[in-house]
């Protein structure tokens, strides 16, 4: 028994070791930071003092500031309620084309995957070009705007960016999640009678539920975290309409000269309970749905 | 058998943890930020055993390679005469001042540094940078040595807690060529609003669409649009930077006068031109006149070689002569270790020299007062203009402890005009609105 017990704490002990280094990361800059954070987010805090007890006063003033509630919280709504279903439509069809025997297929693949693999600074530049006033995309239309200057286009722009980088590497999940579906289950189906467009939707569809819950759950949360294409296309411009949440966490923790880190660390927080709750009803209609369960 | 296959994984994985700790000192878990390390180091020729080095950390951002190779050239001649300081030159290049305030949070700031007007007063009240007062007198270094108005920017209630590294003015920069090609005669100090106007409308061509040619470049801009309020008669605070005069009578004027330059298609914008900044639309002959600082100077020179250009004082508008004042200093760390090594570097930095050689490039303009009347400027109008501008009712470019809301706004005030056709009063109203929020939060 008492062997038993020193081979059991043994054990036990070389899975910690194992998992040591990976704890050790996770403590320090995971744990810890977000700690910090939530700290931070009850001071008020300018980063070259000492941090001083502030209670609920940033939250209020998140609460109550016009660019969060006018600008960053609607913007940030309206980019996950847009790219979301976007690009997910896009790479499902993208993966269902790539999954049919078509001639380079290969070649196919690797072109859509592309995008998601170079640096997004680097496609935002090109972006920013493509798109400037005497860019390609209006010497080719004969158009004249100024898409990334303009309050009404410039954030639609980005939107297309966002799709255009993320649609590859959601696609190579579609895909993964298309080749896991049995060849059997087909074969039934057209023994049955159904034709290609029922076995799309009576099959496809329903195979790749859990995927699809995956692939929105994690588009919506890098929705929700949208920056670098931001920081570098508009910086949060023109006038503020390109403003969203993680852009203005970003822009009162460090730009201003009143620095607000603190009410930035509200914002934050506020962010990921956002997040948690809409994760979370995705989750409870997914079930509902009576099929994530398995 | 099982058990001995544990007892040794244990033992493997113990000892690989072991190595992989072993000999490591505790240090602070701070994420390395990439930053280059230039060790200007020279090794002299005496063949003792090396003195005791000590070492100065020293960081400012790297806004161009000019600047860049112009603080090395002055930080290897330093060497050369100080064998015993090793400068450290930590260029940060990206967002600065991010970059400083999280370097300080961590405490791992270095010993000199840049310190710009526009925060440095934030730094100073928060006790972040060392009074320098008695290092100066340990070198007879005193006060009036350096242009008042520049001393005072980095003076806080009482104490010098920077020395001005040096200084730019706004100028009016022209392109010879689209005025020889219009027929008009250059800029002169004695322009007025009214001639900047003929003369814009005069210079523009909008014949090819693909390279249209503006007279004015009038960017959202709260780096160049406070002149104008300035020539107005107007102010941007009040003195005491406890409110904003952006809504005033003159502060409107200026911004109806300055946004129908792009209204009455005399003036643009750099997007409207697709490029982020005039100085790059300037060099392209796209703006023929754009007010900016000297340091479109060396970027002309290098990124735009055939341009012939030259530079005159800002016109005057109604209420007379206006301008701005961009300064930096050299600041020391109040957490400096090496705070004697640290101000012989400043000290160097900021000698006459140093600011001959930072004065011949045409980057920026001296701050010593014995080099105003140095051959160079006798000899330049182009940065003579410039350093002139400082004597034009010349402000600081600084508006109090809300001064990035007060930028924020001037920018989007601007922007509101050009791109939702705001009437003027409404827009500079509304951003008046803000800042006064955004000061109430100060408390």
């Amino acid at each position: 028994m008492s062997k038993f017990n020193r081979n059991k704490a043994l054990e036990n002990l070389t899975g910690y070791l194992f998992i040591s280094p990976w704890l050790f990361i996770f403590f320090t800059f995971i744990l810890f930071s977000l700690g910090y954070a939530l700290y931070l987010s009850f001071t008020r805090y300018n980063l070259l003092s000492p941090a001083q007890w502030w209670g609920l006063e940033g939250y209020k003033r998140v609460l109550t500031d016009s660019l969060f509630l006018d600008k960053a919280l609607p913007n940030t709504f309206k980019y996950v309620l847009i790219v979301v279903p976007l690009q997910t439509v896009i790479s499902l069809v993208l993966a269902f084309a790539m999954d049919q025997k078509l001639r380079l297929r290969r070649l196919f693949r690797t072109v859509f995957y592309l995008p998601s693999v170079t640096s997004s600074v680097v496609i935002s530049l090109i972006f920013v070009w493509l798109f400037a006033a005497q860019g390609i995309f209006n010497q080719l239309l004969g158009l004249t705007v100024n898409w990334l200057n303009n309050v009404k286009t410039a954030f639609y722009i980005i939107m297309g960016m966002n799709i255009f980088t993320t649609s590859g590497t959601l696609m190579l999940i579609f895909l993964s999640g298309l080749q896991d579906i049995p060849e059997s289950v087909y074969e039934a189906a057209r023994i049955d009678g159904a034709d290609s467009l029922q076995i799309f939707w009576y099959i496809t569809i329903p195979m790749l539920r859990p995927i699809i819950f995956f692939v929105v759950t994690v588009g919506m949360i890098g929705c929700f975290q949208v920056f670098d294409q931001i920081y570098v296309m508009t910086s949060g411009g023109p006038l503020d309409s390109t403003t969203t949440i993680t852009y203005l966490i970003y822009k009162w923790a460090f730009r201003d000269t009143t620095v607000k880190m603190g009410q930035a660390s509200a914002l934050a927080v506020i962010l990921t309970l956002i997040i948690l709750v809409v994760t979370l009803i995705q989750r409870r209609l997914i079930e509902g749905s009576g099929v994530s369960n398995q | 058998m099982k058990s001995l296959f544990k007892l040794t994984s244990f033992l493997f994985v113990a000892a690989l943890l072991l190595t992989a700790c072993g000999g490591a000192t505790p240090t602070p878990a701070t994420p390395p930020t990439p930053q280059t390390i230039i060790q200007t180091q020279v090794q002299t020729q005496v063949v003792e055993v090396p003195r005791q080095q000590v070492t100065v950390r020293l960081s400012g951002w790297a806004s161009s390679p000019s600047e860049t190779a112009l603080l090395e050239s002055l930080l290897y001649k330093f060497s050369v005469e100080n064998p015993d300081i090793l400068v450290k030159y930590e260029p940060i290049t990206g967002d600065y001042r991010q970059a400083m305030l999280t370097a300080i949070a961590a405490g791992t700031e270095p010993d000199v540094f840049y310190v710009d007007i526009a925060y440095f007063q934030e730094f100073a009240k928060n006790g972040v940078l060392l009074s320098l007062d008695d290092l100066m007198a340990s070198t007879g270094t005193t006060k009036d040595m350096f242009i008042p108005s520049l001393m005072n920017a980095f003076t806080y209630d009482g104490k010098v807690y920077g020395i001005p590294k040096d200084f730019n003015t706004l100028g009016l920069f022209y392109n010879k060529g689209l005025f020889d090609a219009a027929g008009l005669a250059y800029p002169t100090d004695a322009w007025t609003w009214t001639d900047l106007q003929n003369a814009a409308t005069a210079l523009t061509n909008l014949s090819d669409a693909n390279k249209p040619v503006y007279g004015f470049c009038d960017p959202a801009d709260a780096g160049r649009f406070p002149v104008f309020v300035l020539q107005n008669g107007g102010t941007i605070m009040n003195a005491d930077f406890s409110d904003t005069t952006l809504d005033s009578e003159q502060a409107i004027g200026a911004a109806q006068f300055y946004t129908d330059f792009r209204k009455n298609k005399i003036g643009a914008i750099p997007a409207d031109v697709g490029e982020g900044w005039q100085g790059t639309v300037f060099g392209k002959g796209q703006c023929a006149m754009v007010y900016e600082g000297g340091w479109l100077i060396p970027y002309l020179t290098s990124s735009f070689p055939g341009v012939q250009y030259g530079v005159s004082r800002l016109p005057a508008g109604p209420g007379g002569k206006g301008n701005m004042i961009f300064t930096v200093s050299w600041s020391i760390s109040k957490n400096t270790k090496v705070a004697d090594a640290a101000w012989k570097v400043v000290e160097f930095l900021t000698n006459e020299a140093s600011q001959t050689t930072v004065l011949e490039s045409g980057f920026a303009l001296p701050t010593r007062v014995s080099l105003q009347t140095s051959d160079y400027l006798k000899n330049n109008a182009n940065s003579a203009a410039i350093f002139n501008g400082a004597y034009d009712n010349a402000v600081p470019f600084f508006w109090g402890p809300a001064g990035s809301d007060v930028n924020d706004q001037m920018g989007k005030a601007l922007e509101r005009i050009y791109l939702e056709n705001q009437p003027v009063a409404d827009s500079m109203a509304q951003a008046a609105a803000e800042i006064r929020k955004a000061i109430a939060q100060l408390k």
